[in-house]
């Protein structure tokens, strides 16, 4: 048999098996987030590798070789899940480099990194100065994670102390000018309900490349075609507006009539209105 | 313009604000937003009510402008 072939039947057959190895790991051997994964996952590509094109070796014992790595990986996964220690031990565990502010050079020295190659992983989390780090920590897999001080922190609607809708993920429904039925259920909505949503915005179905709706029910589409315009959905800016006028509406009735009564009633309604568009403007603000 | 037709049309975009908060109550995903927009559409529609009152009142002093 020549070489050649027999390089391809190899090739095949540790493909396979690398791919089911890697399948039965998941996906914590993709990421590499431990020590152990990471040893695990170079090793078993350079077997694959070796095996393969080195025809002198022999097939069995490489294949053997890449499955007593997968198994011994699988296991330290199980084991580590159980118990606390045993995955201190085999996946590492964070070293703290950085508290209060201060630089820790012990914990420094242990992890054998230099104040240049420190630096070098704050700049590449765009931090310049250490004196704005509150609290670093090298994880085991030799990246490093930051907390900021709170006043370098970015600022978020929790600073400014506004109210910010929850809001539930917007679902792809329509993918290649097909409907995708699942999301669309998950949305809790039905094929019926998306076309007229799609006849409202005058496109057909086999023009829609993605379509997405949003956890107020709105739909957006782009198209294959880019040249056409549709306009975006418009509804909760529109409402809004539409209380804020016909409460302007009730101020001026308030003003304008010379009954008494009435005018207490215009005045109620417009405090009324006044309350539903404070309530209501983080819900339909864009 | 008189006010009866001022306020017979401020009654008619009342109407439409509830209709479209019911609406957007039933389409919302959020509990919260679901529940908020019910809440206001229940209010709106008692302005609704003051408001159909004072056309009728309107109406009786204004019989010329009964529409």
């Amino acid at each position: 048999m020549p070489d050649w072939i027999i390089i391809i039947g190899r090739s095949f057959i540790f493909l396979l098996l690398l791919f089911i190895t890697t399948k039965i790991l998941g996906k914590k051997q993709i990421s590499e987030l431990s020590l152990f994964e990471y040893i695990a996952g170079i090793t078993i590509g350079s077997i694959a590798g070796e095996v393969v094109t080195g025809l002198e070796a022999n097939f069995v014992h490489g294949a053997i070789a890449m499955i007593v790595f997968g198994v011994i990986t699988f296991l330290v996964d199980y084991i580590s899940i159980k118990s606390k220690k045993f995955s201190d031990f085999a996946e590492g565990k964070g070293t703290v480099v950085i508290k209060d502010g201060k630089i820790l050079e012990n914990n420094l020295k242990k992890e054998k990194y230099t104040i240049d190659e420190l630096s070098a992983l704050l700049r590449q989390k765009d931090i310049f100065k250490i004196a704005d780090v509150e609290f670093a920590v090298l994880e085991p897999r030799g990246n490093l994670s930051t907390l900021l001080k709170r006043e370098n922190r970015p600022l978020t609607p929790k600073d400014l102390q506004m109210k910010m809708p929850s809001e539930k993920e917007p679902q792809t429904i329509i993918m290649d000018g097909n409907i995708v039925d699942e999301p669309l259920r998950n949305a809790g909505k039905g094929r019926g309900w998306l076309y007229t949503e799609l006849e409202k915005l005058g496109v057909t179905l086999d023009n829609v490349f993605l379509g997405q709706v949003d956890s107020y029910g709105e739909l957006t589409v782009d198209l294959y075609d880019d040249k056409i315009q549709i306009p975006s959905p418009m509804q909760r800016p529109l409402l809004l507006a539409t209380i804020k006028k016909t409460q302007a509406d009730l101020e001026i009735f308030s003003l304008e009539t010379n009954c008494e009564k009435s005018k207490a009633m215009y005045k109620k309604n417009a405090a009324i209105l006044q309350e539903v568009i404070d309530k209501l403007s983080p819900y339909l603000n864009g | 313009m008189t006010i009866a037709s001022n306020v017979k049309q401020c009654l008619a975009t009342i109407k439409g604000i509830e209709a479209q908060l019911s609406s957007l109550a039933v389409n919302s995903l959020d509990e919260e937003a679901q529940t908020l927009f019910h809440e206001t559409s229940l209010q709106i529609g008692d302005i609704k009510k003051d408001l159909q009152y004072r056309v009728l009142e309107l109406e009786r002093n204004e019989p010329q402008y009964k529409g």
